[in-house]
């Protein structure tokens, strides 16, 4: 992106550098982010920073070099001389519903999964959603892993996905990706991570409880290892 | 202030292979504490003057804004439109999310206002993990011990017992919402041992927990039937009943339109998260954007009962640099892994292990005593050796805390060839809103769940029980609140802001600042104006 900052060199004395945010000019610094220079500069309006630190998704920026048009987030974004950037509007409301708990069990999740999201099978191979991702993520192989009933595979190729929703942005198909991927991992662990320590230790726990149940009076301090 | 040794001159004496001698003689540590805590500082604590903890210690910056006036008056709520709802649940973290889930599950109309995005909050940040009690070699009763003892004896054992006697069940809750966690090869979870802890009780999703906590549990929010959400809707005031002794609503404002809107409701949840974005002390933040502090201020005004008002928790390892993720943490599982702390003479200081209030004292006393690394007139630090690390477990790093990796990254530096710079950074409010088992405050028909409420980890929390903490009370408030079946308001008022501001004018206090803060100075500009 940008040369790595120096620490001798604060962003406050770093060189000067001109751009715009939200149609407003900024004189900002080498070595701030876009979320820095939108402060730095009184940029109003600027509603959608969270974490500053990159997992949390919110700072979706689109960002202008002469012809060239991208997306990312601000907080991971450095400012550079004569870019544009916007801060995009939040994510529109989710187009394709479902709870979990109106799943019976896993054997109809494939059919499901084509019920929720039809679109998802009809990827067109654009890689709209594989530019966008500020992390990197392989979406385009991510969604065909769902769309052939590989759940637990798409879930592992979205690990790394805060959820900027940006892939869901770029799809002309309305595919959202990113809500794809989620699913995938939801239902992976819903119906398929059921771990032994756990299952035993809740047991115990329910055993203790029925005994408590039974011997009411008398019972508090049964529990005393160490 | 700018004492220390300079950059190039320290950089010159480290060598990730250098032999370090023996730790110095550990002293005394609560004299340690005493010199170097932040919570100590000279000036830094005062006694609050009015409210329900009038005459109790409260950090200096806390006080003011505990003490401060409130945006809205009667006037205000004239015309304003009301929405009428079962629960009212603020804040949108993990807390807020598992609180309105159950709550909609039990049967209520559950409506969660948050002040930015739903998930913003520092659950998504939350790295290491969640502890529970699974393993065989483990028990409830130990995971109470510990907490107790890592929170210096201070906690409520009622609270510490409810919360450790639910982490099984919490597990299975969230893995049924569709979380993820790291399996052994087995198929058991996998555990790991953090500080403070007598058996491995971690459970994790690799470094990235927290995230994946709130993601699904924000999409299982945003799915469900039952729940409404606000989005970049702030509370600027909870409403009370006419004798203000009762919570029946809260009045929100929009950061988009600045509409305000009433909210009435027969119970309130508060979960909003703490404080780190107030920089107590002038000390930097792990914090998100949003943390602070406006549900303290929110429940000081309506009469709640608060606690540990003077005591906060400031991780030891902050970034230093790069500039922009000045106080962003490097997990503590790094120098769990084998991370040394060195100063700028190339010398060890303390046993990187000890509690968190003790290194982080430590590391200010190196900073104080002239041992510190300095990159200009504000800025000193510590090194932390992970070069050593990747030395004596090549790859480990990249494997295990790809989180890390990804954000220095970023910036062009690489943990693996040379040492981060770190300093001390304001992490978590240990206190906060006096709460039950269910997390009812002392205030019919307001609850307070997660980081805003206290008493759960005394003066100093252990790693991995905030995450199981939010879950936990959020899940109990949520079912509590639901069974509040009163039949709802009759009349909302603002008596409780009249009650407080004759005792402000009765005890001569100043009142021309307006709380709760909403947004960080810095980051308000043209944002939030009144």
């Amino acid at each position: 992106m940008t040369a790595k900052p120096d620490p001798a060199n604060t962003a406050d004395k770093g060189q000067p550098v001109n751009l715009t945010i939200n149609g407003l000019a900024v004189v900002a610094h080498a070595g701030m982010t876009v979320v820095e220079a939108a402060w730095h500069g009184g940029v109003p309006r600027v509603t959608s920073v969270g974490c500053m630190e990159g997992v949390c998704g919110s700072c979706r920026i689109m960002l202008r070099r002469g012809k060239q048009v991208s997306v990312g987030l601000a907080c991971q974004t450095f400012v550079e001389d004569g870019v544009e950037v916007i801060f995009l509007p939040p994510a529109s409301a989710p187009r394709h519903h479902y709870e979990l708990d109106d799943f019976k069990d896993g054997w109809d999740i494939h059919e499901r999964f084509q019920d929720i999201f039809p679109e998802a099978a009809r990827c067109r191979h654009c890689h709209g959603c594989v530019v966008s991702c500020p992390k990197g993520i392989s979406v385009e192989e991510g969604v065909a892993q769902a769309s052939a009933g590989r759940f637990r595979d798409a879930g592992e190729t979205f690990f790394e996905c805060v959820m900027c929703e940006l892939c869901d942005v770029a799809c002309p198909e309305l595919i959202a990706p990113a809500h794809v991927g989620l699913f995938s991992r939801r239902v992976t662990a819903h119906f398929h991570l059921r771990p032994p320590n756990l299952i035993h230790r809740l047991e115990e726990l329910r055993q203790d409880m029925n005994k408590q149940h039974q011997d009411k009076p008398e019972n508090t301090q049964e529990e005393k290892d160490e | 202030m700018s004492n220390g040794i300079p950059l190039a001159e320290a950089l010159a004496h480290y060598r990730p292979d250098a032999e370090l001698g023996a730790l110095p003689e550990a002293g005394d540590v609560d004299a340690l504490l005493n010199t170097w805590h932040p919570d100590h500082l000279r000036d830094s604590v005062v006694k609050l003057t009015v409210g329900a903890n009038a005459g109790d210690s409260c950090q200096r910056e806390l006080a003011g804004l505990l003490q401060a006036e409130a945006f809205i008056d009667e006037a205000d709520l004239a015309g304003t439109p009301v929405t009428d709802v079962d629960v009212l649940v603020i804040g949108g973290g993990g807390a807020g999310c598992a609180a309105a889930l159950m709550a909609a599950e039990k049967g209520a109309r559950v409506l969660l206002a948050t002040k930015l995005r739903l998930g913003d909050s520092n659950t998504v940040m939350a790295e290491g993990g969640i502890q529970a009690a699974i393993e065989p070699d483990d028990s409830v009763q130990r995971h109470i011990q510990d907490t107790l003892r890592g929170g210096h004896h201070a906690a409520d054992p009622a609270l510490v017992a409810a919360m450790a006697g639910d982490g099984p069940e919490v597990l299975r809750w969230l893995i049924q919402q569709g979380m993820q966690f790291e399996q052994t090869p087995t198929g058991d979870l996998h555990t790991r041992r953090a500080g403070g802890m007598s058996a491995p009780r971690l459970v994790h999703c690799r470094d990235y927990t927290g995230l994946e906590m709130m993601r699904v549990l924000r999409e299982a929010v945003i799915q469900h039937r039952s729940i409404e959400v606000w989005e970049q809707s702030p509370v600027v005031e909870l409403l009370s009943n006419e004798t203000g002794q009762k919570c029946v609503g809260a009045v929100l404002t929009s950061l988009i339109d600045g509409q305000l809107r009433i909210v009435r409701t027969r119970s309130v949840i508060l979960a909003t998260g703490g404080l780190g974005r107030l920089h107590l002390n002038g000390f930097p933040t792990s914090n998100h954007l949003g943390a602070t502090g406006d549900g303290l201020v929110l429940a000081y005004r309506i009469g709640a009962q608060l606690r540990e008002l003077d005591s906060f928790q400031y991780h030891p390892t902050g970034l230093l640099h790069p500039t922009h993720l000045a106080g962003k943490l490097v997990t503590e599982g790094v120098r769990a892994a084998g991370a040394l702390l060195v100063n700028g003479l190339g010398n060890r200081f303390i046993d990187e292990l000890q509690p968190r209030d003790v290194v982080c004292s430590a590391i200010l006393r190196e900073c104080g005593e002239g041992r510190g690394i300095r990159i200009d007139d504000q800025r000193v630090g510590v090194w932390l050796d992970t070069p050593r690390v990747e030395r004596a477990q090549p790859g480990l790093l990249e494997k295990q805390f790809p989180n890390l990796m990804t954000r220095t990254r970023v910036s062009g530096i690489d943990p693996r060839v040379e040492p981060l710079l770190v300093h001390p950074t304001l992490h978590y409010q240990n206190g906060g809103v006096v709460i039950d088992v269910n997390g009812a405050t002392t205030v019919p028909g307001l609850y307070a769940v997660g980081e805003v409420a206290g008493g759960i980890h005394g003066r100093n929390r252990i790693m991995g029980n905030a995450l199981l903490e939010i879950i936990s009370f959020g899940l109990r408030a949520g079912a509590t609140a639901t069974a509040n079946r009163d039949r709802g308001p009759k009349k909302v008022t603002l008596e409780h802001v009249n009650r407080l501001r004759r005792a402000l004018t009765i005890a001569g206090m100043p009142m021309a600042q307006r709380t709760p803060q909403v947004l960080p100075d810095y980051a308000a500009g043209g944002v939030w104006e009144r």
